[in-house]
């Protein structure tokens, strides 16, 4: 495995591959099955061929196929852009993998929002939103290469269907020095400790709101991050506490504002009484975005890292 | 050719069934998906009672022959199949179908009902399991097949033809697909709008082995296909493409599409039943 330090930049692909790669030597019922997109699996495919399905670009059978392999006692990663595994082949994943509770790993290496100038044919904007609606699944988003590995090895003794949306798939930074963190589904990781705002983000907007804390932190207000990787089941002690404990909660994601991490937070709130003393949500309006660079998308669309600074600040 | 006192005996079965299933739905104030469940008897008695490595006793033999109803619908004409096997018991059917907490309803629950292989009813998923199933068990080097009933009016799926290049391509000579070709769907026949045909010829051109039944409904042609099936490590799979009628053996159902799903009232039940009655009298006075 690759090893370095936090602030140090890796592919999210290559710890997928490597991972993937260990964990099909230690386990003989790991399957990869892909639909056109072996990419960064190629020690996997060398070393364990025949546990290597590619259907071509046929996601519904892709995901049916993979059913199928998991009823048998494997333990299946299929690999996919997110927009594709959550909406093309959605209600395969809903009906031959969750209501059978299978252990089916969707991979999302195309990372889930505004992927630069891709197009909103390409945007898996909603994926989130879709894929934690239904019973069963288990819903990650990772903004840190290195826990990729960590939540794959984790994963496989994990009961039922998991969604991985990689962020962390081209050169992305290491949010966390490796070891530091215990990762555990349903808990967040407190990025930094603060007393003033609470900043939820996930995946790929980690680190846009690591910048944000740090900039805020310059001019003396204290930032509470929290990484909610575990969209589902999600951390709602952590949410409670920031409630109760900050001034306000921003909630950044690159996903549509309304449906994903910043609605579950609303829920948990709303179920046990607790009203946040300043709620915003920073994310995709109900649009279909063009193109652009995803920090361009991002400012255009009022969640970039000007916008985040400012919606803190508006709350104090 | 195919042993005629064991075919006899499969005749039996399923004059069981269409009777078994009549008593259901007449009994269930819920409807049935009659027509397509009355279509398939012949094959899946012949996989159930002939075909297939199973064990009642065993369900999760390792060995054993897999079974993916994909046309989930017809789950009532399957759990009366293995009921009669021995691997679940007729009156707790009747009890139960359809009510609270049964295991048995309009499609197949895994989860709710251990001795079937998956959950199925939305048309073209099962299928594509099967496929995964096959996979495995070529990597695991396992004898067993898989074998998977479908519709002909699921086949219009397009995950159907995902699937099967996928067993095409990798050659998957241990899956068997058995299709209900009742040329009859929900709301229009073969044809009527839609073209099935070349049928046996789409088959071919995904790399399948495909075999037509004149007819479907004939249990003597079921098992001599059957009978020819090539080995489980053959380099292509077989779809075995029974002609059948949907409604098969009650008149007033027969090529209506009024059928495809319905509940019989006492009186059509008493008609029904003489008639299932009737022909299994005269088949066994022809013996």
């Amino acid at each position: 495995m690759t090893s370095v330090a936090a602030g140090a930049k890796l592919t999210g692909g290559v710890v997928f591959g490597d991972t993937l790669y260990e964990l099909g030597g230690k386990h003989d019922n790991v399957f990869l099955v892909v639909s056109d997109c072996g990419v960064g699996s190629k020690k996997f495919i060398e070393s364990y061929g025949d546990r290597f399905i590619d259907v071509g670009i046929a996601e519904q059978g892709c995901i049916g196929t993979a059913a199928g392999l998991a009823l048998e006692g494997h333990v299946v990663f299929v690999l996919g852009p997110a927009q594709f595994l959550s909406m093309r082949a959605c209600e395969q994943v809903r009906t031959a993998v969750c209501y059978q509770n299978l252990p089916v790993r969707l991979m999302s290496y195309s990372g889930g929002g505004l992927l630069s100038s891709a197009g909103s044919t390409h945007y898996g904007m909603e994926d989130i939103a879709i894929l934690k609606s239904i019973a069963n699944m288990t819903v990650l988003s990772i903004g840190d290469p290195q826990m990729i590995g960590e939540l794959m090895r984790l994963s496989i003794d994990y009961p039922g269907p998991m969604y991985f949306r990689m962020a962390a798939w081209k050169k992305d930074t290491l949010l966390y020095e490796p070891g530091s963190v215990k990762y555990e589904i349903g808990k967040a990781i407190t990025a930094r400790k603060g007393k003033d705002i609470t900043i939820m983000a996930h995946g790929d907007m980690m680190f846009q709101a690591m910048k944000a804390a740090e900039e805020l932190s310059k001019e003396g207000i204290d930032i509470r991050l929290l990484d909610m990787f575990s969209i589902k089941p999600v951390d709602e002690e952590a949410i409670l506490s920031a409630a109760n404990e900050t001034k306000g909660i921003v909630v950044l994601e690159d996903h549509m504002k309304y449906g994903g991490l910043a609605s579950t937070v609303c829920d948990v709130l709303m179920d046990n009484g607790v009203m946040p003393k300043a709620f915003k949500r920073l994310g995709i309006p109900q649009t279909y975005p063009g193109f652009g660079n995803s920090d361009d998308l991002r400012n255009k669309y009022g969640y970039g890292l000007a916008d985040t600074i400012a919606a803190v600040k508006e709350m104090l | 050719m195919a042993d005629q006192n064991e075919v006899l005996r499969l005749k039996e079965i399923a004059f069981k069934v269409r009777k078994m299933l009549l008593d259901l739905s007449e009994s269930y104030s819920g409807i049935l998906h009659l027509g397509g469940s009355l279509s398939m008897v012949e094959a899946i008695v012949a996989l159930y009672h002939y075909g297939m490595n199973i064990n009642p006793k065993d369900i999760k033999s390792p060995t054993r022959d897999r079974f993916v109803l994909s046309k989930g619908h017809a789950a009532a004409c399957m759990y009366i199949t293995m009921a009669l096997r021995g691997f679940f018991d007729f009156d707790e059917i009747v009890k139960t179908y359809g009510k609270l907490d049964s295991a048995f309803g309009t499609h197949p629950c895994k989860v709710h009902l251990p001795g079937i292989e998956t959950s199925s009813g939305s048309l073209g998923q099962g299928f594509a399991m099967a496929v995964g199933m096959a996979i495995s068990a070529r990597q695991q080097k396992k004898t067993h097949r898989v074998f998977c009933m479908l519709g002909d009016g699921e086949t219009f799926e397009g995950m159907v033809w995902e699937a099967a290049n996928t067993a095409g391509s990798y050659k998957l000579g241990n899956l068997v697909a058995v299709i209900d070709r009742n040329k009859q769907f929900m709301t229009q026949f073969d044809g009527t709008y839609m073209n099935m045909d070349p049928y046996a010829d789409k088959w071919r051109a995904f790399n399948w082995n495909a075999i037509e039944i004149a007819d479907g409904n004939d249990m003597s042609s079921i098992v001599d296909a059957i009978d020819a099936l090539p080995a489980y490590d053959s380099q292509m799979p077989t779809v075995l493409i029974c002609n059948t009628i949907k409604g098969k053996g009650i008149s007033f159902m027969e090529k209506n599409l009024g059928w495809h799903s319905g509940s019989l009232s006492k009186e059509q039940w008493e008609v029904a039943t003489a008639e299932v009655e009737k022909a299994w009298e005269l088949e066994r006075s022809v013996v």
